[in-house]
């Protein structure tokens, strides 16, 4: 059964994929409205979410392959040749699953669910939560850079869940008044999604944007990636700390952390261990060995899998729907871009009275406020595309501006916490009840803002200087 | 549409029933509670609650019932594929050994609660019991977190990988 909102998406999903077939619009081929299908069905079912988001990204795929692909039903006949549109082969929609980047994430899948499996995780919070004492502000802090630094390797939900059950005992224990709780319930969802910033596996927009720069040319390695986004996290992290403790100052003036449990020591345990620290290494090391983050991938997967601490039963476990969701995303920046559609929609506007930085800044806050409401992934998937052909055709100056344009895109995609729905770690928080929207809300929106504006500045004073 | 998941509370005694669903209307506002005061009744209200597409997470139970007893209503429930999943736990004064045993073999027993029971108890076996369905049948959780064990929903969350990024 549809929900109301699921319905009318349905039809408006329906009708946005009719309208170019029926309306004819000047300067766009034959694929470009057949892109602008898929692309108008595609956003309005994300947004809606009428179906669930990962079953759309199939569908794109599936739409494309059948519409725009050389093998399709269009495109196939030979006489059928439209305007400048050389089909695109369908393996190229069909690889965007085996893309580099998403074998990255696949290793990053395995070792965040081998290390839940282990409870490697909760054993490096435990050791790193240590000097930061019993003060309640550092407890605070030691929360936000703890939960910053898994999730920038880890899923941010599964580090919200798993920082929420470090927090709930300690927020049971205190009064009920106390503003810290707040704080506490708070710092973990913020801090996790910030922390996914930090590297490419992060946070799946992070890897959408990526594979849309590879496919302009402009690779990223992993280190590079971090230098890029990882003072910007750490900079936010420690702004947002200081933030909840000016809006909901701990009264209590010691707070106990008692994690228990201990470092397993079985053989499996230590291989996940030792694999754990060499993939990492070799992650952030990439522009001094070279060898690409998506080889590195495969060596968690490999040796886990082939020593059986990584079972058959916890493969089938691994969020294999958020892969087709990345997919999908991907994807759909390729037909945009070989159709001609994104640049055609470039063209609608015409851009030349805007500054770059009026641009940027324009990027960002559209980015902060979709994904706010849209999943963070849908919403770098629908703009990336648009920002890359401004970038290409000259309007953000060439590779620099495209990879400006793609980091406020990808950033501005993770600040967005204002409401529970923005982020499923703000989700989470919420759920405990300890919070309510308001407290969210109004920490959120702050740190959003300030997030955007600090990517901006970024844009303009780091990263040109860095490249 | 979401699915509601409910308790049902079945005891023929007006004030101890009264007194049953006073003691755990903390969980009211996430799974409605429904009453009976006999098996038969209880049974009408569950084929009204499946009918709905909804599901019982957990039915408290009397065994000293007018015509049909408590233990055979949960082992009929067990034997029922629709709500073998439901959390079942009998509150009496009354159920000899016997019963007892019966309830736990065949009915897959969680829970017994002799009366009089302490409210603490009630709500602790109530919250586990939800806790463990919530788990179990995989729904979203976290609409129902709030009223639930947090560490276990959160540890759950962690293991299970039902809530991704997107």
């Amino acid at each position: 059964m549809l929900s109301k909102t699921q319905t009318a998406g349905l039809f408006l999903g329906i009708a946005g994929f009719i309208l170019p077939l029926v309306v004819t619009f000047p300067g766009l081929s034959l694929a470009g409205h057949l892109a602008m299908s898929i692309f108008l069905l595609a956003a309005v079912f994300w947004m809606f979410e009428t179906i669930p988001i990962y079953s759309t990204s199939i569908l794109v795929i599936l739409l494309e392959v059948l519409l725009l692909s050389a093998e399709g039903l269009v495109f196939s006949s030979e006489g059928f040749v439209s305007g400048d549109y050389s089909p695109t082969a369908y393996t190229a929609f069909l690889s965007t699953l085996a893309n580099p980047i998403i074998i990255l994430f696949l290793g990053g899948f395995v070792l965040a669910d081998a290390s839940v499996k282990y409870n490697f995780d909760k054993y490096l919070t435990r050791k790193l939560l240590t000097p930061f004492g019993s003060n309640p502000k550092f407890i605070i802090l030691g929360l936000m850079v703890v939960t910053g630094l898994l999730s920038a390797f880890m899923s941010n939900t599964a580090t919200t869940a798993m920082m929420i059950t470090v927090v709930i005992p300690i927020i049971a224990k205190m009064q009920p008044g106390d503003p810290a709780r707040i704080s506490i319930a708070l710092s973990i969802p913020f801090a996790a999604n910030i922390g996914g910033m930090a590297t490419p596996i992060g946070t799946p927009p992070n890897a959408v944007v990526i594979a849309a720069l590879n496919q302009q040319g402009q690779a990223i390695t992993f280190s590079e990636w971090m230098m890029y986004a990882f003072p910007l996290t750490l900079i936010m992290l420690i702004f947002s700390w200081i933030l909840l403790l000016k809006l909901y100052p701990p009264k209590t003036d010691r707070i106990e952390i008692d994690m228990k449990g201990k470092l397993m020591s079985t053989v499996s345990a230590r291989l996940l261990y030792v694999t754990f620290a060499v993939t990492v290494l070799l992650w952030v090391t990439e522009s001094y060995h070279g060898i690409k983050s998506g080889i590195v991938a495969l060596i968690p997967v490999a040796v886990l899998t082939l020593s059986n601490s990584f079972e058959k039963k916890d493969i089938r476990k691994l969020p294999w729907e958020v892969l087709w969701l990345i997919a999908g995303g991907i994807s759909l920046g390729i037909a945009l871009k070989d159709t001609g559609l994104a640049n055609w929609m470039v063209s609608l506007v015409s851009w030349d009275q805007l500054a770059s930085l009026a641009l940027l800044a324009t990027f960002g806050i559209v980015t902060l406020a979709m994904s706010n409401f849209l999943s963070n992934t849908v919403t770098a998937s629908l703009l990336i595309p648009i920002a890359i052909s401004m970038a290409v055709s000259g309007i953000f100056e060439g590779m620099f501006g495209m990879l400006m344009v793609g980091l406020v895109v990808a950033l501005s995609a993770s600040f967005a916490m204002v409401l529970p729905i923005s982020t499923p770690p703000n989700a989470v928080a919420i759920s405990t009840g300890v919070i309510e929207t308001k407290h969210m809300a109004l920490a959120g929106l702050v740190i959003g803002l300030v997030g955007v504006l600090l990517v901006i500045v970024f844009s303009f004073v780091y990263w040109p200087y860095i490249l | 549409m979401k699915k509601n998941i409910y308790i049902l509370v079945v005891e023929d005694e007006p004030d101890v029933l009264d007194s049953i669903v006073r003691d755990i209307e903390e969980f009211e506002s996430r799974f409605p509670i429904e009453m009976a005061d006999t098996a038969e009744e209880a049974k009408e209200i569950i084929r009204d609650i499946l009918d709905e597409g909804d599901q019982i997470g957990l039915i408290l139970c009397d065994h000293v019932l007018p015509e049909q007893n408590g233990v055979d209503l949960l082992i009929e429930m067990q034997n029922d594929e629709r709500t073998r999943s439901v959390k079942k736990v009998l509150i009496t004064g009354q159920a000899g050994l016997e019963e007892t045993v019966k309830a736990v073999n065949e009915a897959d027993l969680e829970h017994y609660i002799a009366k009089p029971w302490k409210k603490k108890e009630l709500v602790d076996i109530v919250r586990n019991q939800l806790t463990d369905f919530v788990i179990e049948q995989s729904v979203n959780p976290l609409q129902y977190m709030s009223v639930l064990d947090q560490e276990r929903i959160a540890e759950s969350i962690r293991h299970g990988g039902d809530i991704t990024d997107v």
